[in-house]
């Protein structure tokens, strides 16, 4: 049995890895990549011609607006996501009940993103709880219109990734020894300092992922924008989505994907290269030493 | 610097149905270096954290310097920790862990230098200013955490088994550093620690706790030649225990016992027990002499056993022999090697060997009617 020479082995069992890979993400954003240098052909697909009239009409402002609008929310919501995930892995990280609480957390993902999306209809809308609970306590008289506005989207968006911010900031979390925290009290700390200066940087790489896994499904979404958004809140995802099923312009949706998915990747670069300077820091120091 | 004094009143603490700590009463003088000791479990720990503010007891009242601080929280009370476990800021170079202090109350930069500077000078760690806790290795940590505490110039420096997770060399090193240190600040030491050789070697006094009470408060030499109760005696050093009826009292208050085990045996005692008494006696195994010939002109009231080597450990600089009496009770001798090589015929494992010590070196710890 020659050819099962021994370093082969780690190929053989990634290839279907591999080949999963290949047939489902590279080959669909080579396609995209490639659709958005064609021709928009009138009939809806793409005609076999090199052309940059797709990236041409990126420079308009309009687009550029949508862009900047979604950057906004998508960092607005990742703020607040991030601020509201730190206390609530902290509280789950020192309680009794971690199992319980963290159970309690993946329990939403056994039902439907778009069922719960339409679920804040319920709950935001005119004839919604809110609403409801607002008259009947008598803080208002007539139903607010509290959906299909940028900060319904926002809240929707909070609400749907929390959770996957949560995850990782528990897991960091949870490894960070607390006794430090005394430690800070001892040496003059308040508690606010404490938490400040010893445990947010101690758990940089939980907050970092938190933010990564709240800010780039934020970037790239269309549904809940399309749900509850606005005229207010088109983001980037709703004018793919616009271009490619009612204009039908395939090269102008493929484009704006292609920048869609630079910007997001050149965010996350410097974002993690911003948070990794530390480490890097104290890696150089080893090697002197 | 100056130190505090520290004066816990009848404090007790309880963790839901177990109480920790029964009735703590003690008073650490300014500049004191105290140790608590005890085994494992007997509340040293809680008592630290309750002076230190991490704790809060059930009742009682703790003074420092005269006021009572159990209201002030943990960073306004002028005592500080060293943490068993180091507590480094992992993320802070070494001087900005020694920094941190003065950071937070917003000392200038050169002032922040000069005194960061100066305190790593006392642990002899300016070298490695710049290292990660992680880059260190124990020893260095703990001498890091040292000099955090102190640097916020406390009355009371408080550790809590500063160098448990050390080696016995290292140890040794670090504990005579410590000493060192605390000439030289002057304040008040209080060091926790189960390590009865710890303790005996660097504390003015000692509080030797057990289940949460304290059983005797006193210097090295106090609680180490005169321990209260059996507990005492067994956990300082090392003791051999006997037990006997009082037969006679002498005038210069020597008694005469009756054990089971060895027959007839003479022992100081300094309280005043009556013929019938139960004593229990202990006596240091370094104050027992051993040697394979009778012994002569010896003074009268001297207790002489004959038993043979059972067991003997070698440590280089003395050896300690188990000498099986009449097939019962084991003794055990420590012998320093002053003039060992000289020794013609060493006592070897399986000799006869007889065993003397004199009436004033046994100490009665209880009496019992
Ligand atoms: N937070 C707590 N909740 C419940 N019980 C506790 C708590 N802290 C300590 N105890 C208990 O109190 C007792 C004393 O603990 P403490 O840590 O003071 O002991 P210690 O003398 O420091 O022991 P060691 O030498 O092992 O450190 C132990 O039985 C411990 O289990
Ligand atoms: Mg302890």
């Amino acid at each position: 049995m020659k050819i099962f020479k021994k370093k082969n082995y780690g190929q053989i069992y990634t290839a279907p890895l591999m080949f999963w890979i290949t047939v489902f993400f590279v080959i669909p954003i080579l396609i995209i990549f490639v659709f958005s240098f064609l021709k928009k052909s009138y009939t809806g697909g793409v005609l076999p011609q090199f052309s940059l009239d797709a990236y041409g009409a990126l420079a308009n402002p309009q687009f550029v607006k949508v862009v900047l609008k979604t950057l906004f929310i998508s960092i607005v919501a990742s703020i607040f996501t991030v601020l509201l995930a730190i206390p609530t892995s902290y509280y789950i990280a020192r309680s009794k009940y971690k199992d319980i609480l963290l159970f309690l957390i993946i329990i939403p993902f056994w039902t439907n993103f778009l069922i719960r999306i339409y679920a804040w209809i319920a709950i935001l809308g005119n004839n919604g709880f809110v609403n409801n609970f607002l008259i009947n306590i008598g803080l208002i008289e007539e139903h607010v219109q509290l959906l299909y506005n940028q900060w319904a989207v926002i809240i929707v968006i909070v609400y749907a990734y929390l959770p996957f911010a949560i995850l990782p900031l528990y897991s960091t979390i949870e490894k960070f020894d607390f006794s430090l925290l005394e430690a800070a009290r001892d040496l003059g700390a308040t508690k606010f300092q404490s938490i400040m200066k010893v445990m947010i940087p101690n758990i940089k790489p939980g907050i970092t992922t938190a933010v990564l896994f709240t800010f780039i499904p934020a970037f790239g979404n269309y549904a809940i924008p399309e749900i509850v958004g606005g005229k207010d809140s088109v983001m980037v995802g709703n004018i793919i989505a616009n271009q490619l099923r009612v204009v039908r312009n395939w090269p102008l949706s493929a484009s704006i994907s292609v920048v869609l998915t630079v910007l997001t990747t050149i965010g996350v670069l410097l974002f993690v290269q911003l948070n990794k300077s530390k480490t890097d820091e104290i890696r150089k120091i080893k090697e002197d030493v | 610097m100056i130190g505090g004094e520290i004066k816990v009143e009848k404090i007790n603490k309880s963790f839901g149905n177990f109480q920790v700590l029964k009735d703590i009463n003690l008073q650490i003088k300014k500049g004191e270096f105290f140790s608590l000791l005890g085994p494992s479990g007997c509340g040293k720990t809680t008592l630290l954290r309750i002076i230190a503010g991490f704790e809060y007891p059930s009742d009682g009242i703790l003074y420092l310097d005269g006021k009572d601080i159990l209201g002030v929280p943990s960073n306004k009370r002028h005592v500080n920790t060293v943490f068993q476990n180091y507590a480094l800021f992992p993320h802070l170079t070494v001087f900005e862990n020694v920094a941190f202090p003065l950071r937070l109350k917003k000392y200038k930069e050169s002032e922040i230098k000069k005194k960061v500077e100066e305190y790593l000078d006392l642990v002899r760690l300016n070298s490695h200013k710049k290292k990660y806790p992680s880059q260190l290795s124990g020893g260095q940590k703990q001498r890091v955490s040292i000099a955090r505490a102190l640097i916020n110039e406390p009355s009371v420096l408080l550790l809590d088994e500063p160098l448990s997770a050390l080696d016995a060399k290292l140890r040794q090193q670090l504990l005579i550093e410590l000493d060192t240190i605390h000439d030289k600040v002057g304040i008040t030491f209080v060091y926790v620690t189960h390590d009865q050789q710890e303790a005996l070697s660097v504390s003015d006094r000692i509080a030797v706790m057990k289940d949460g009470v304290i059983l005797q408060i006193g210097t090295p030499y106090e609680i180490y030649e005169s321990p209260v109760n059996m507990f005492v005696a067994d956990f300082i050093g090392e003791s051999n225990l006997t037990t006997g009826k009082v037969v006679s009292v002498n005038e210069d208050k020597i008694v005469k016992i009756n054990t089971e085990e060895h027959g007839e045996l003479y022992t100081y005692l300094d309280k005043p027990v009556q013929v019938g008494d139960t004593l229990k006696v202990t006596i240091r195994p370094e104050k027992i002499r051993i040697a394979t010939k009778k012994p002569e002109n010896i003074p009268p009231n001297t207790n002489v056993l004959v038993g043979y080597v059972d067991e003997l450990i070698y440590t280089g600089s003395e050896t300690s022999y188990f000498v099986k009496i009449a097939q019962k009770n084991v003794f055990r001798v420590f012998k320093q090697h002053i003039v060992y090589f000289m020794d013609e015929n060493p006592i070897k494992w399986k000799d006869e060997v007889y065993i003397w010590w004199y009436a004033n070196d046994g100490f009665t710890v209880e009496v019992t009617k």
